[in-house]
């Protein structure tokens, strides 16, 4: 037998030594006079997975939504501060959302495909983006499909109502979706919380295959996910950052109470 | 904090409780095992031989305890450093009751007769073994590490000590060749004490990393 050791896994580079492919600066929002993020500062390393932990309420959903801009689809909400792309401020006015939001994809904790087919739920993105081409749209679905881990049991009913799959394929179903418009960034919103343990572990080796060629960004309430699938990992307590850390550090040796307090489920 | 969370607080006490109590078996084993050599007395020598098959038994309880946690708790952070140091302090305080067994199995060859010399060194190496336990015992009880890092200058007290005892047996070995079994018994002695210091010196280091997170080396 072999072991592959990951070398990257041991020698993980500290976060200031990081090149980020996104970077929060001084982020807050508001959803009219309630401050639900403040001064947010959050470098995003690349080809990684970042998780954010934090008790309901704490604000990983609205930071999550501020990186590909869905905080503009909520009435009331407000966003100061930047988020740098590509050397770009995604807020500044010249910025196309609807690409943005192609190259900044989401995946949401209930999965919600389209009451399509199975092919036409991954084709649907790629159509909208002006492909036509039946049969490079084939090998993008298929492609998308064996990415997101899902290929071998759908290829024989591609064409069979997404509806009828299973949660945890429809959740991958979705992350396929998200993938067949060649993100960069994939923002995940509890993917895997309405799913059973066996469905639940799919998703996680997904994650981690993923992050060879994209980078993802995981909200998860499960600490013990958080610290299996993700290489950094960030901490938010009422609308602020606590700590933001290699994972193994920030699990095994925190520096900042309570982010032990709150791992450890030693709250209040 | 849930009831779950509540009885696994209550679990950490207990394993913590239980190595106390391991380190209170070492200190029984190892300093009795010593007294048996200059006052031979079959009793003391059954008494060691039970503390090393308590201190078996416990050290097995603390290990079941500690994976018992880790599977149902999956304990992170603070929790987690104390439940992997508990777990090897634990061992090495078992060890150190092994090198009490085989101090005492040397007594019992020895007997009643008088030994070779006075065990004027064998027995500060004991003091100081038995000083350094008893800072590792607060150090655990109150998860305080501050008087740790002094246990280096009393292991290298021991281990002098041990030269010291060495150079001298073999004095007695050189000048009567009847007396080299005997002799070789009393080095193997107080080579078994330095190896307790080191042990619980390598205790204390874990205890550093289970309070502080830094892997130190104290010896
Ligand atoms: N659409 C909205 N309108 C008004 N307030 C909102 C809205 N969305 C979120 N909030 C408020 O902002 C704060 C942060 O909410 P958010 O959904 O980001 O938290 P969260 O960390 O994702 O929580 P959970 O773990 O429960 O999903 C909360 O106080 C919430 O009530
Ligand atoms: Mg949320």
């Amino acid at each position: 037998m072999e072991f592959e050791t990951n070398s990257k896994d041991k020698e993980r580079k500290k976060l200031e030594e990081i090149d980020p492919v996104v970077e929060a600066k001084n982020i807050s929002v508001w959803y009219g006079e309630e401050k639900a993020l403040e001064n947010i500062g959050l470098k995003v390393p690349k080809n990684n997975v970042t998780a954010i932990i934090g008790p309901s309420g704490c604000g990983k959903s609205t930071f999550l939504r501020c990186i590909n801009r869905m905080n503009d689809l909520i009435e009331g909400a407000k966003v100061e501060g930047k988020i740098v792309y590509k050397d770009k401020n995604l807020y500044d006015p010249d910025i196309d959302v609807a690409s943005l939001r192609r190259k900044i994809g989401m995946v949401f904790q209930k999965p919600n495909p389209f009451p399509k087919s199975v092919y036409e739920n991954i084709a649907y993105g790629p159509k909208i983006g002006g492909m036509n081409d039946k049969e490079e749209l084939d090998e993008i679905v298929e492609e998308s499909l064996k990415d997101a881990a899902l290929w071998d049991e759908v290829k024989n009913r591609l064409h069979s109502p997404a509806m009828d799959l299973s949660g945890g394929q429809q959740q991958r179903l979705c992350i396929a979706r998200a993938l067949a418009v060649e993100p960069d960034v994939l923002l995940m919103d509890e993917p895997a919380s309405a799913l059973d343990p066996i469905a639940m572990s799919k998703i996680e080796d997904l994650i981690y295959d993923l992050k060879q060629d994209y980078t993802v960004i995981i909200v998860t309430h499960n600490m013990q996910q958080a610290a299996r699938v993700s290489d950094y990992t960030a901490f938010l307590f009422m609308g602020k950052l606590i700590e933001h850390s290699p994972t193994e550090k920030l699990f095994e040796n925190p520096d900042k109470k309570k982010t032990e307090d709150y791992i450890t489920g030693r709250f209040g | 904090m849930s009831e779950g969370r509540k009885s696994y607080s209550e679990s950490l006490e207990e394993v913590k409780k239980d190595v106390l109590e391991m380190a209170s078996l070492t200190e029984k084993g190892i300093c009795s095992s010593v007294e048996a050599l200059e006052n031979y007395d079959e009793e003391l020598v059954q008494h060691i031989y039970n503390v090393e098959d308590e201190s078996n038994k416990l050290n097995l309880e603390v290990e079941k305890e500690c994976m018992r946690l880790v599977a149902l708790q999956q304990p992170v952070a603070k929790d987690l450093r104390f439940i992997a140091t508990m777990m090897k302090i634990s061992d090495n305080f078992e060890r150190i009751c092994d090198l009490a067994e085989k101090i005492g199995k040397i007594a019992q060859k020895k007997g009643k007769k008088d030994p070779l010399k006075p065990l004027v060194d064998t027995n500060r190496m004991i003091d100081i073994i038995c000083e350094m336990l008893e800072i590792v015992k607060e150090a655990i009880e109150q998860e305080d590490t501050s008087d740790l890092r002094g246990l280096s200058d009393l292991d290298d007290k021991v281990d002098d000590l041990f030269s010291q005892i060495y150079n001298e047996l073999i004095v007695f070995m050189v000048k009567d060749p009847k007396d080299v079994d005997e002799a070789t018994d009393l080095v193997f002695v107080a080579r078994y004490l330095e190896r307790s210091a080191d042990l619980v010196a390598k205790i204390a280091s874990r205890l550093v990393y289970m309070v502080e997170g830094e892997r130190v080396q104290i010896k």
